[in-house]
C-alpha cells in the first residue's frame, strides 16, 4: 500500500484534515457519552414493576367528601370492591392504600435490629388485603401468601401506628435488611425507629416496584402490610380483561360515583399512563440525545464530504496524470479512502480519549457513572464506516477524472 | 468600504449556493440545539422573584431524634417545618412579614347530585402571603389578619379557576362548600404564576414549574376541618393518632417564609432562629443540636435541587455540540475562501493592505452568521415547540425571554466569528505575487 506518499501529502496541507479530524474526535466523546445515557435512561424505563400483564391494570382511586366512622369506611371498602367486580370485564380487584410507579403513596424506614442505628432501607408501604398478590399477579418466591387470619384492623384516628405482625417482603428489601442471607421467611425486623414491636416475615415476592420506582435497588423495595385500615381514601387495583382496562376504568369510576351513599371524589388511571408519566423525563433526554446524536453524525458526514470535495478539487490534475501514468480507477479510489482512513483514525484515537475525558467530567459533576468500553468501540467502528461511506462518493467521482486533464493547463 | 464588504459578502452568498447553504444550516443546527437547551436551563435556575429573593428566607431545623443522628447525613425528606414552629415563626419570627402555607386538596360539592365535582388544589396560608409573594388581585382582596385569628371561612381562587367555576363575571361574595363547609370567597388572583414556583415547591400539585394554586383559604380554617396535607409528610418521632396528635407531632410538613426589610437584617433573623431553638431545647425538644438554616429564594431553590442534573447534561453535551458545529464551519469557508486565493491575490497587487483582505473576509463571515443566527432562532422555536410536547414541566420551562433572544445572536454571531478566523487568517496569507503568477 502506498501509505507514505498519502501521509507526507497529508503533512503538506494539514489543516483541512486536522479540522476533520477534530471533528471525527468532538463527534465521538459526545457520541459515546449520549448513546451511553440514553441506553442507560432506557434501562431505567424498561424495568419490570412485577405486576404479571401491565397493560390491562389499573386503579381507580374513591374519597367521600364527607367524614365517615371507621366501621362506615369498611362498610364501603367492601361495598365498592363488590361492585367493581360486578363490571362486566373485570377479573379481579384488589383493595390497597397506593400503586406501584404512580408517584404518591407512603413509605417507612426499616431496622433489621432494634439497636441498629440507621435505617436499612425505606421500603414503600402497600396496605393489602389476601387477593392482591393474585389481581397484580405478584410472584411468591418464598414462604406463603397472607391469609384473612393475618389482616390486622386499623382505625387510624384511635391507633398510632398499625403494624400487622407478619408481612411479606420483595426480595430486594429481604437483601437490604438481612445482606448475607438468601432465605428472609421467618427473620424478624423493625419499622421506624425500631420501636418494641417487631414484625415477622412470612413471605418474599420476587418484585414490586416502590410508588417512585427509583432507580437501582431502592426502586424495588416494598412491603406488603395485611391491613384493613379506615384511611379517608380507597385505591382498588383493577385487573381487566385484556384490552379493556381503559373501558373498565371509566365505568369503574362512574358506577363508584352513582352508588356512593354520600358524594365521592374519583381518579382513576392505568398503569400505561403511571408508567409514561414516571419515566417522561427519561424519555425526554433519551430523545433529546438519540436527536443531538444524528444530528452530530449529519454534520461530520457533511465536513468529511466537504473536505474530499476540496481535496479532489485542488488535486485534478495530479490525478489526471496518475491516471495517464496508468494508474487505474480502483486505486484513485483508494488514495482518497486511505488518506480518509489516516485522518478518521486519528481523530478516532483523539476522541477516544476526549470521550473519556468527558465522561470523568460528567461523573464529577453530574454523577454520571463510568463509560463501558463498549460504547467507545462501537462509537468507533460507526465513525470508521460513515467515513468511508462519506468519502466514497467525492472519490469515486475523483477516480472517473479522465487521464486527457493532465495534457490541459489550468 | 464596510457597506462595500457586506454587499461583497451577500453577493459571495450567492456565488456557492450549495456550499453557503450547507455553513448556514450547520451553524443553525448547533445555535438552535445550545439554545434550546440552555433556554430550559435558564428558566429553570432562574430568579423567580429578582426584586425580593435575597429579603425572603425559608427557615429549616432539624427536629430528628438523637439516637440516630449522624452530622454527614441529612433526612431528604426533612425540608419543612412543623406545626408548633410554624405557629411560633407566625406569632413571634423575625421580618416584615411571615407566612406558612400547606398543600390541600379539595372539592367542590355541585348543587345536583348528579354533576361532575369541581377538584381544587391549593394551599392554607395567612393573609401575608399575598404581600409578601407580590400576588395581584383581579377581584376582591386577601382575607384580613382577624380571619387568620378566627380562621374565617374564606377563600380566594386562581384567575383560571374562578373563570371555569364562575366565568368572568366577579365572583367575590359567592360561596363555595368544600370539605363539608361552606366558604365565601374573598378574592380571585389575577395573572401570577411564577416559574419555577418557589413559593411552594414541595408541593403535591404539578412540581417545580407546572401548576398553579387554585385555591388558597386561611391556614386556621384548613387546620379547624382537619384538612389533610396534599404534599410531602415527613414523621421522624413515633407518633399519636388522631389530627391534634398530628398537629403536636414532630411531623414536618409546614413550609414557612419569612420576609425581611433587607437582605442584611439576614444575622439579625439568625441569632432569633438560633435563639428560638435554645429555648426550644430548654423545653426538651430539638435534641440533635444541627445546624439552624436559613435560604433564601436562590439557595432554597439550590437546595431542593429545582435544576436536575439532566438539564445540565444536556446544556453541556450541545454546547459540545455547537463546538462541533463551529470546526465544520471552519472547514468549510476554508474550502470557499481557498477558492478564492487568486482574488486576494489581485486585490493585494492592487495596493490593499493585509488589514483589509481580514475586514473583507471577516464581514463575509459575519453575514454567514447572522444568516445562521435567524435560522438558528427559528429552529430555536421550533425546537422549543418540539420540546414543550414532551411533559407539563417542560412546557412551563421551554420559553424564549429577551434575554435568551440576544444571546441567541450573540452565540450565532459569535460563532461564525470563531469558525471565520482562521480561513481569514489563512487567507491574508496569500502573497500576490505567486498568485498572479499563477495565473
Amino acid at each position: 500500500m502506498e501509505i507514505r506518499p498519502i501521509f507526507s501529502a497529508l503533512m503538506k496541507s494539514r489543516t483541512g484534515p486536522l479540522l476533520v479530524a477534530v471533528q471525527v474526535a468532538i463527534s465521538l466523546a459526545i457520541l459515546a457519552n449520549a448513546l451511553f445515557i440514553v441506553q442507560q435512561r432506557i434501562a431505567v424505563s424498561e424495568r419490570p414493576s412485577g405486576v404479571a400483564a401491565e397493560r390491562d391494570v389499573g386503579h381507580v382511586y374513591v374519597r367521600p367528601l364527607r367524614k365517615l366512622s371507621h366501621p362506615e369506611v369498611l362498610a364501603e371498602q367492601r361495598r365498592e370492591a363488590a361492585v367493581l367486580r360486578g363490571l362486566a370485564g373485570v377479573k379481579a380487584v384488589a383493595w390497597t392504600n397506593q400503586m406501584p410507579l404512580s408517584r404518591s403513596g407512603s413509605s417507612s424506614s426499616v431496622r433489621a435490629t432494634a439497636e441498629q442505628v440507621h435505617e436499612s432501607a425505606q421500603p414503600s408501604q402497600y396496605f393489602v388485603q389476601p387477593g392482591f398478590i393474585q389481581a397484580l399477579g405478584l410472584r411468591l418466591v418464598e414462604g406463603r401468601d397472607m391469609t384473612e387470619a393475618d389482616v390486622m384492623e386499623s382505625d387510624p384516628e384511635k391507633d398510632a401506628e398499625a403494624i400487622p405482625p407478619g408481612v411479606i417482603v420483595t426480595e430486594s428489601l429481604g437483601r437490604a435488611l438481612f445482606p448475607n442471607e438468601s432465605r428472609f421467611v421467618g427473620r424478624t425486623f423493625y419499622f421506624g425507629l425500631g420501636g418494641e414491636q417487631a414484625t415477622r416475615i412470612i413471605g418474599v415476592i420476587e418484585r414490586l416496584q416502590t410508588t417512585g420506582a427509583q432507580p437501582g435497588e431502592a426502586g424495588e423495595q416494598s412491603v406488603l402490610e395485611p391491613l384493613r385500615i379506615s384511611q379517608p381514601g380507597s385505591h382498588f387495583a383493577i385487573r381487566a380483561e385484556p384490552g379493556q382496562i381503559d373501558r373498565v376504568l371509566q365505568e369503574a369510576a362512574e358506577t363508584l360515583r352513582k352508588t356512593a351513599p354520600v358524594p365521592v371524589r374519583t381518579f382513576t388511571r392505568s398503569m400505561e399512563v403511571d408508567r409514561t408519566n414516571r419515566y417522561r423525563n427519561e424519555k425526554a433526554l433519551a430523545w433529546m440525545l438519540i436527536a443531538v446524536s444524528a444530528l452530530l453524525l449529519l454534520v461530520t458526514v457533511s465536513g468529511i464530504v466537504g473536505m474530499t470535495m476540496l481535496r479532489v478539487a485542488q488535486r485534478r490534475k495530479q490525478i489526471g496524470v496518475r491516471r495517464a501514468l496508468g494508474a487505474r480507477w480502483r486505486d484513485i479510489l483508494r488514495y482518497f479512502v486511505t488518506e480518509n482512513l489516516i485522518i478518521t483514525t486519528g481523530g478516532i484515537a483523539a476522541g477516544l480519549l476526549l470521550a473519556l475525558g468527558l465522561n470523568r467530567l460528567l461523573i464529577a459533576y453530574l454523577g454520571v457513572p463510568r463509560l463501558p468500553l463498549e460504547y467507545l468501540a462501537v462509537g468507533a467502528v460507526a465513525l470508521w464506516m460513515l467515513g468511508v461511506a462519506a468519502v466514497y462518493g467525492p472519490a469515486a467521482r475523483a477516480a472517473g477524472i479522465s487521464p486527457a486533464i493532465a495534457t490541459r493547463t489550468a | 468600504m464596510f457597506r462595500y464588504y457586506l454587499l461583497l459578502g451577500l453577493r459571495s452568498l450567492r456565488r456557492n449556493p450549495a456550499l453557503t447553504a450547507l455553513m448556514v444550516v450547520t451553524l443553525a443546527i448547533g445555535v438552535a440545539a445550545s439554545v434550546s437547551t440552555l433556554t430550559i436551563l435558564h428558566v429553570m435556575s432562574g430568579d423567580p422573584v429578582p426584586s425580593k429573593s435575597r429579603r425572603l428566607l425559608v427557615p429549616l431545623l432539624d427536629v430528628g431524634p438523637r439516637a440516630n443522628y449522624s452530622p454527614d447525613r441529612r433526612d431528604p425528606y426533612m425540608t419543612q417545618s412543623t406545626y408548633p414552629d410554624a405557629m411560633n415563626y407566625l406569632r413571634s419570627g423575625p421580618g416584615v412579614r411571615r407566612t406558612a402555607l400547606y398543600g390541600v386538596m379539595a372539592s367542590i360539592e355541585p348543587a345536583r347530585r348528579e354533576d361532575p365535582l369541581i377538584d381544587l388544589s391549593g394551599i392554607a396560608t395567612t393573609t401575608d402571603y399575598f404581600p409578601m409573594f407580590d400576588v395581584p388581585f383581579r377581584f376582591g382582596s386577601a382575607w384580613s389578619a382577624a380571619d387568620d385569628e378566627r380562621g374565617a371561612r374564606v377563600a380566594v381562587l386562581s384567575k383560571r379557576k374562578a373563570e371555569a367555576i364562575f366565568g368572568s363575571k366577579d365572583p367575590v361574595g359567592q360561596r363555595i362548600r368544600i370539605w363539608d363547609t361552606d366558604f365565601t370567597i374573598v378574592g380571585v388572583v389575577g395573572d401570577w404564576n411564577p416559574v419555577p414556583r418557589y413559593t411552594n415547591l414541595i408541593n403535591g400539585s404539578g412540581g417545580y414549574f407546572e401548576g398553579e394554586e387554585q385555591l388558597m383559604v386561611p391556614l386556621k380554617a384548613a387546620t379547624d376541618l382537619a384538612a389533610e396535607p396534599n404534599g410531602n409528610v415527613s414523621c421522624s418521632h413515633e407518633s399519636a393518632a388522631g389530627w391534634a396528635a398530628f398537629l403536636a407531632s414532630e411531623c414536618t410538613w409546614i413550609q414557612a417564609w419569612w420576609e425581611l426589610a433587607s437582605a442584611s437584617d439576614r444575622p439579625a433573623a439568625q441569632a432569633w432562629l438560633d435563639a428560638y431553638v435554645a429555648q426550644q431545647q430548654r423545653g426538651g425538644r430539638l435534641e440533635r443540636h444541627a445546624p439552624n438554616e436559613l435560604f433564601d429564594v436562590m439557595q432554597w431553590m439550590d437546595f431542593l435541587k429545582v435544576v436536575k442534573p439532566d438539564s445540565k447534561l444536556a446544556v453541556w453535551l450541545s454546547i459540545g455540540f455547537l463546538v462541533l458545529c463551529i470546526v465544520n464551519t471552519m472547514g468549510l469557508l476554508l474550502a470557499k475562501f481557498s477558492t478564492r486565493a487568486a482574488e486576494v491575490g489581485v486585490r493585494r497587487a492592487l495596493g490593499a493592505g493585509r488589514g483589509a483582505i481580514f475586514r473583507q473576509f471577516l464581514v463575509e463571515t459575519t453575514v454567514v452568521g447572522l444568516a445562521g443566527g435567524l435560522l438558528g432562532l427559528a429552529l430555536s422555536f421550533a425546537s422549543l415547540a418540539l420540546i414543550r410536547q414532551q411533559s407539563k414541566d417542560l412546557s412551563a420551562v421551554a420559553h424564549m425571554d429577551w434575554e435568551m433572544l440576544a444571546t441567541t445572536f450573540a452565540i450565532a454571531v459569535l460563532a461564525s466569528i470563531v469558525a471565520g478566523l482562521l480561513p481569514t487568517w489563512r487567507a491574508c496569507q496569500v502573497t500576490p505575487a505567486l498568485q498572479l503568477k499563477s495565473q
